[in-house]
């Protein structure tokens, strides 16, 4: 029997509103969620616009450039074990320029040099042949999509 | 149809807490039915007065918790709940019984919390990884926990206020000085400024003596109408003003409706509750806050109108917040210096409330004290309950 799979963290689930979330990240495009009705821009995936309650949803992609708004460095084993071999590392809540928040992971720069504000811009950590995972790293201006956010 | 001044805490109990690692003898049922016994002889009433029971699930626990306790312990509610709100469920709780008493539908709730430790790790992966939305948009960033997400605010805080660690030191003092001279309490040895600084770092900002430490016990208090309380042996402390706001799920702070991660909804819990009081800040004699980490006390003692927003840091730096002080807070130790029995500290601001306000806080009394305020807190800072306690009604 062969291991599909050495990652050692847990990979994200198959939640049927997040799906279109995950397929996007594999073709290593960020999206998010904007309200027909009201105009709320919405991240994690739902099925109803938590502002106005309308289900006219729609997936835009996100430039892919944001800032962080908080972080920490995680100094000590954390709920799971495959991050021990990470540590220490960026937890953070990272603000798009389109406005919606998402926590996730500040790679590829020494943790005592993120800043509050520190412009980054979005990775895709490819962790299994199925499924990329979001990132971010301080704002390179390489290989990002130049176009504005747009209607997918 | 107010609740205020229409109920009142008898009695309480609190058993010996104990770290995780000296409760081989402890159980979740053990540690919840010791703190109810001595809270129902405190009050001196009859096992068959209690029509009515709150009973918080431990941890992992299962959603009968509350049957599974009158089972235990043969009671026979008409009332009965057990809620899991994170730390305010022991506030929520006795607002919830006060509204149920007022209604006619129980005379007297028992209100208990508590568990046993065991070594190792509190919560399991599993306790996220069924929250799909936590779970994929949170947890596979390797979260740690509430630690992560108070670091989050902590983080934040200093850089929108421009606060250093001194003030956040300091309230981990303040919390160790009540602690030296409370009973109870497991860290009973006072530290400096400069040995919280010094402790080690786990999740950046904070710091290892910012950070709870969790242990074994259990609290419970009884809570009757007012027109019985007249006839207790104990001092009657009146529940005179609730509230309570909640603006996002349990697990991290980036995803709530507020998008201020350094104003809580303490301001909308604590404005309810002292409205239905008549009182303000200024009646308060002293403050039992919900301290899970340092950040937590600057920020509700803003949110409670103790200062202005980004001044707590000042207010803890300059205050004496001591038993003996302005505004004294957490005069038992809080769970900084107590310790944090989980599921125990939803009840023990509001069982040193009602010791302050009863007048048997010994060493650590507030002289005269009338008023005091509690706030229990769940998630991070996601879910706010605020209660308002009194040994007469204004």
């Amino acid at each position: 029997m062969t291991v599909s799979s050495q990652y050692a963290k847990p990979l994200p689930g198959e939640s049927p509103e997040s799906k279109p979330y995950w397929e996007a990240a594999r073709r290593h495009e960020l999206v998010f969620q904007s309200c027909g009705s009201c105009g709320r821009k919405i991240h994690f995936p739902r099925v109803v616009c938590p502002g106005c309650l309308s289900r006219n949803l729609q997936w835009r992609k996100a430039l892919g450039i944001g800032s962080v708004y908080s972080y920490t460095i995680i100094y000590r084993q954390g709920v799971h074990p495959g991050f021990a071999s990470d540590i220490p590392y960026v937890y953070a809540i990272i603000e798009l320029e389109e406005g919606v928040r998402m926590i996730s992971n500040v790679i590829n720069v020494d943790p005592l040099k993120v800043t509050i504000g520190m412009k980054v811009n979005v990775v895709f950590d490819d962790v299994t042949d199925k499924v990329s995972i979001p990132k971010f790293e301080p704002l390179q201006g390489k290989g990002l999509d130049k176009k504005a956010s747009c209607q997918l | 149809m107010s609740i205020r001044g229409k109920t009142a805490i008898i009695g309480y109990g609190e058993t010996e807490f104990a770290k995780a690692r000296d409760s081989e003898n402890r159980s979740n049922h053990t540690e919840q039915c010791h703190a109810a016994i001595l809270a129902i002889e405190d009050a001196g009433i009859r096992k068959e007065d209690i029509d009515g029971l709150i009973a918080l699930p431990p941890l992992g626990q299962t959603p009968s918790w509350g049957m599974d306790m009158a089972e235990y312990l043969q009671l026979q509610p008409r009332f009965i709940d057990n809620l899991y709100h994170g730390g305010a469920a022991g506030a929520a709780a006795i607002l919830y019984s006060a509204a149920a008493i007022n209604a006619g539908l129980c005379h007297t709730v028992l209100l208990v919390g508590g568990s046993a430790m065991k070594p190792g790790r509190i919560f399991p992966y599993d306790a996220q990884a069924v929250i799909p939305f936590v779970h994929d948009f949170d947890s596979i960033y390797g979260s740690m926990l509430d630690n992560s997400a108070y670091a989050l605010i902590k983080q934040r805080y200093k850089h929108e206020f421009g606060v250093g660690e001194e003030p956040f030191a300091q309230v981990v003092v303040n919390a160790r000085y009540h602690a030296s001279k409370f009973p109870n309490a497991l860290l009973k040895t006072p530290v400096s400024r400069q040995a919280v600084i010094d402790s080690p770092m786990i999740c950046d900002p904070l710091r290892m003596f910012e950070i709870v430490m969790p242990c074994s016990g259990a609290a419970a208090v009884v809570l009757t109408s007012a027109e019985a309380a007249g006839r207790s042996n104990n001092p009657p402390v009146y529940l005179l003003g609730g509230g309570q706001s909640i603006d996002r799920g349990m697990w991290n702070p980036a995803y709530g409706r507020n998008p201020s991660l350094t104003t809580s909804p303490i301001k909308k819990s604590a404005a309810q509750a002292f409205a239905m009081a008549g009182l303000t800040i200024a009646d308060m004699d002293f403050v039992q806050l919900y301290d899970c980490y340092t950040i937590t006390v600057i920020i509700a003692l803003e949110d409670i109108g103790c200062c202005e927003k980004g001044q707590g840091a000042k207010f803890v730096e300059n205050a004496n917040l001591t038993h003996q002080g302005e505004l004294p807070v957490n005069t038992d130790g809080g769970q900084l210096g107590r310790g944090q029995p989980m599921g125990a500290c939803h009840f023990l601001s509001t069982v040193e409330a009602a010791r302050q306000l009863m007048g048997r806080a010994g060493a650590l009394q507030v002289e005269g004290a009338r008023f005091g305020l509690v706030n229990g807190n769940g998630g991070s800072m996601a879910n706010e309950c605020t209660l308002i306690f009194g040994n007469q009604i204004p």
